[in-house]
């Protein structure tokens, strides 16, 4: 299995570090600050909803924020508004560098920023106005749902256009995973916002599905490890393990995850044979994330000692870690008896939020702190704030997670005693709320001292000659 | 297989679209034609009316989705649960969703599942649970609903909708449970 370098012409496995080209990364920074931004504001979104499971009465009376409409514009603000921008944000830094070339017109980029930045406004009136389509991860509006793809377009072609212009010929990982996720984007977004326009019930549903797991597997999970595989050796400052095995977990990847997408109707009205498929594919997805994981570690061996003091390497690890969490429920999950106590509980936030906050949002993080500085040519306000971000973070989210899948699935195993009239099952979970709520303060406080970090790191920077 | 994808972006991404499609295609195209029922209305289903779609539109605009499931699914408990004076309610069957655009099958269970909620309760009953459901049920932390029992017509609509739910298979053990 462990295997040092590829072609030998250029060891793949080691990051290209030589830039000859002058990168201005403009788009990069435009994508990054109004991400953070996003990330800050609809962080309070998020608070709002957690504190209306424990006071049911708070802002009641004000049809705009009423749970029903908040979760919504909590869900896509924090995926499009906050994760995926900053993702985007990130390959516009890392393509040019890995492929040694300028970025193919940075003009576009800054006009896609622009347009995702009217994107997400947009998404912030019409989510609040009741303005919903109605489906899980694609309540947007018809036209925005039309802007979402011309942005992706032109996301697309400024990827394509550097990768085709590159000057080193083979390929590093990350270049994979972001071509995959461009792809496949194009693809699944369609079939969420627009296909389910033409189907009904369960047909429809089976659809939505599709582009709901997929929206995590084929949009978030390529693009997030491909951040990944290119900050990890980078801010270690040691070779990636093994070229060979992070290609094995590619193409596992793209041919296992398209699948799964019945496994959200499991027991549901839908035809048992393809629930059958869902379970078994969904068991599959063990090997990508065995892949991933033992590659990560291996490439860690003797390094660990830098995790006491590099704040995006923790960042990334304890990412990675989630991920093999996550990555070893979901399969679970899809296990019919599991299923029957887990499913429709409080115990899939807790999930949900380990893949998206726990492990994506920490490569993001991780990848921000170490490209904001390079790119204003100067360094980070405060080393000791970054790492008081990531305790908050990660005590915040063990918080969050771990309360949820225990009140989750006490929950499930009280639904399954119909005995219990369903309003005790509400009643015992208060306390789970009441914690959850102090746990997304704690997370909160993480996403207000990154944010503040990188705006003091960008207004009060000094110019270091590097 | 590996090496020709790493060094070629046009081999890379043939491989990586016939994948998605492989997967992608049987797992949704083929499926309803495969299974006709997910087309075929239930015996007993009726169509919306103009009332009806009104007030499902209110349920999606107003998010009861994120809280509310709509399926019994085949397990003991929901059949209970969804059931009405000791009798199980039948198991969701594809058949009956047929008219529903957007879907409401859900995901979360915050509130109970509504597959059955159809006949359960009358118009007042809905009417104070809107304004505030803690008057009925305390301890509930769904949200109230003032500008909907304030507006006749929308709240007429939202309980109309309500009503149809789960009514396509007849399985009320009386029928005068609307009072
Ligand atoms: C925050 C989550 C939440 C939202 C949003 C929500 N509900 Fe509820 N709902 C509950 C809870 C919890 C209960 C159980 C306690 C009760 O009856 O109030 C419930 C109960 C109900 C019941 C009674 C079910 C039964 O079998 O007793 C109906 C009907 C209902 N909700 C309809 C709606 C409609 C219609 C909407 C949207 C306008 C809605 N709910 C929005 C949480 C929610």
């Amino acid at each position: 299995m462990p295997e040092t370098s590829g072609a030998g012409v250029r060891p793949t496995n080691a990051v290209p570090d030589t830039a000859p080209p002058v990168h201005t990364d403009t788009t990069a920074k435009w994508f990054l600050i109004s991400s953070i931004s996003y990330f800050f504001i609809v962080g309070i979104i998020a608070l709002t909803i957690a504190a209306k499971f424990c006071w049911p009465e708070l802002l009641g009376t004000v049809p705009y924020l009423t749970y029903g409409r908040l979760r919504p514009l909590h869900v896509n603000g924090m995926l499009f508004g906050w994760l995926l921008a900053c993702d985007m944000g990130l390959t516009y830094y890392i393509v040019p560098r890995l492929c040694g070339v300028k970025l193919f017109s940075e003009k576009l980029g800054v006009a896609t920023a622009v347009l995702w930045n009217v994107i997400v406004l947009g998404a912030v009136v019409s989510l609040m106005a009741g303005w919903n389509h109605g489906f899980e991860y694609a309540e947007l509006p018809f036209p925005l749902n039309l802007l979402v793809v011309v942005a992706w377009v032109m996301y697309a072609i400024n990827i394509f256009g550097t990768i085709i212009k590159r000057k080193y010929e083979q390929m590093y990982v990350s270049i994979w995973y972001f071509m995959g996720c461009i792809l496949w984007t194009t693809f699944v977004y369609p079939t969420g916002n627009f296909a389910t326009d033409f189907a009904t019930g369960v047909n429809q549903a089976n659809l939505n599905w599709m582009y709901v797991h997929n929206a995590v597997g084929l949009i978030f999970t390529p693009i997030g490890l491909g951040i990944a595989y290119y900050f990890l050796p980078k801010s270690a400052e040691t070779p990636l393990h093994s070229h060979r095995l992070s290609m094995i977990g590619f193409w596992a990847l793209a041919f296992v995850y398209v699948w799964t997408g019945a496994h959200h109707m499991l027991h549901g009205p839908i035809s048992q044979w393809l629930q059958t498929i869902a379970i078994t594919f969904s068991v599959m997805l063990l090997i990508p994330v065995w892949a991933v994981v033992y590659n990560f570690f291996a490439t860690m061996k003797g390094q660990w000692q830098q995790l006491r003091e590099n704040v995006p390497l923790k960042f990334i690890m304890s990412g990675i870690v989630f991920y093999l969490l996550t990555c070893f429920q979901g399969p679970m999950h899809s296990l019919r008896s599991v299923n029957a106590i887990v499913s429709k509980t409080d115990w899939i936030p807790g999930h949900a939020h380990m893949a998206l906050l726990g492990c994506f949002s920490f490569f993001a993080i991780a990848g921000t702190y170490y490209i904001v500085p390079r790119m204003w040519n100067t360094k980070l306000h405060s080393e000791a704030l970054a790492n008081w971000s990531f305790w908050f973070f990660m005590i915040g989210g063990l918080g969050f997670f771990v309360t949820l899948w225990l009140g989750g699935f006490w929950q499930g195993w009280q639904w399954n005693n119909p005995s219990i009239p369903f309003i005790d099952t509400v009643k015992a979970l208060q306390p789970v709320w009441l914690v959850r709520f102090f746990s997304g303060i704690l997370m909160f406080c993480g996403i207000v001292s990154f944010a503040y970090n990188i705006m003091a790191t960008v207004i009060g920077r000094r110019e270091y000659a590097q | 297989m590996l090496s020709r994808a790493d060094n070629s972006a046009t081999f890379a991404v043939g491989a990586a679209l016939a994948f998605f499609f492989l997967g992608g295609l049987l797992t949704t195209v083929v499926p309803p034609m495969v299974d006709k029922s997910w087309s075929r209305p239930a015996p007993g289903l009726k169509k919306y009316t103009p009332e009806q779609l009104k007030g499902r539109a209110i349920y999606v605009r107003e998010g009861c989705w994120y809280c509310h499931t709509q399926q019994t699914r085949t397990l003991v408990a929901d059949t209970k649960r969804s059931g009405w004076k000791g009798v199980d309610s039948p198991i969701s069957t594809p058949d009956e969703f047929v008219y529903d655009t957007p879907h409401m099958f859900g995901t979360k269970r915050t509130g109970p599942d509504l597959s059955r909620v159809g006949g359960k309760y009358d118009t007042q009953w809905h009417k104070t649970h809107f304004r505030n459901p803690r008057d009925l049920v305390p301890g509930s932390i769904m949200p109230p609903f003032p500008w909907i029992a304030d507006k006749p017509e929308e709240l007429g609509a939202l309980i109309a909708y309500i009503q149809t739910l789960g009514r396509a298979k007849d399985w009320r053990p009386d029928q005068d449970y609307e009072k």
